[in-house]
């Protein structure tokens, strides 16, 4: 069962992405770009991260894809607007043969470790101890992500502010 | 039965996809598309890590790297914003004032 639930989710999660990076017009890459979360969802749910599983639908689903949805209705950029690109089915095709052997590569670092033989704890990837965790061992990154959300929030008042002061 | 190669081998072709999006594409909207999946598909890398190791820091980091995600996005857009004001063109290549 998880088998195919790994093959379903991961075959859209590659359709999403080929369409979004293959589509023309910035709405339907969007919209693409939705299946392609979606799916990783799934497969967060589908590696015990029950937590990450609603952070990526409630953040990335939720705020950051309305978010740039809303600012493309914003823009309302015209099809002549829109960047020409001749070729573009054919770069990118031999951009991803480009990029084999650098998967080769690290695929082949990953078989140098060893796996882990013991079965996972039954809480694993649940909030409590991944709020646990997150308090204690990484108390100060996460101080520091707060301060960066602050910065991107000032910083996102500035630009959007009128150029008279 | 699906093991971490699976997982890490969906994770290269995401990320691949992710960059060829980065170098060919000249639309700029585009260019945070692909930037959100290669982010995604790391994340997917180190979530199936800390799974199949045991270790609750593969998850950390993904929880840190959609953080940061969201505020890119809130500062790129932002950016966005402003240049297709001033220039009337989401073109990559109209960006180039700054070239050598």
């Amino acid at each position: 069962m998880n088998d195919f639930l790994f093959i379903f989710l991961s075959f859209f999660a590659l359709l999403g992405a080929f369409g979004m990076i293959v589509l023309h017009q910035p709405v339907h890459s969007a919209l693409s770009l939705i299946v392609t979360l979606l799916a990783l969802a799934g497969l967060f749910a589908l590696l015990n991260a029950s937590f990450l599983f609603a952070v990526q639908i409630i953040v990335y689903a939720g705020a950051i894809l309305t978010l740039f949805i809303f600012i493309i209705m914003f823009l309302n950029v015209k099809e002549s607007n829109l960047p020409k690109e001749p070729n573009k089915t054919l770069y990118l095709f031999l951009g991803g043969i480009v990029l084999i052997p650098l998967n080769l590569l690290v695929l082949r670092a990953f078989y140098a470790m060893p796996l882990l033989r013991e079965p996972l704890a039954e809480d694993f990837g649940e909030i409590k101890p991944l709020g646990a965790e997150l308090f204690t061992k990484w108390l100060l990154p996460f101080e520091l992500i707060s301060l960066l959300l602050l910065v991107a929030l000032i910083g996102a008042v500035v630009f959007a502010r009128k150029d008279e002061v | 039965m699906i093991g971490l190669t699976h997982y890490l081998v969906l994770t290269g072709i995401l990320f691949s996809i992710g960059l060829v999006g980065v170098m060919r594409r000249t639309n700029l909207l585009m260019l945070f598309f692909s930037t959100e999946i290669l982010l995604n598909a790391v994340n997917i890398g180190f979530v199936a890590v800390s799974k199949f190791y045991g270790d609750l820091s593969g998850q950390m980091f993904a929880f840190f790297i959609i953080a940061v995600a969201a505020s890119e996005v809130a500062v790129g857009l932002g950016l966005l914003i402003l240049w297709y004001k001033r220039n009337g063109s989401v073109d990559l290549n109209s960006l180039q004032m700054m070239k050598g």
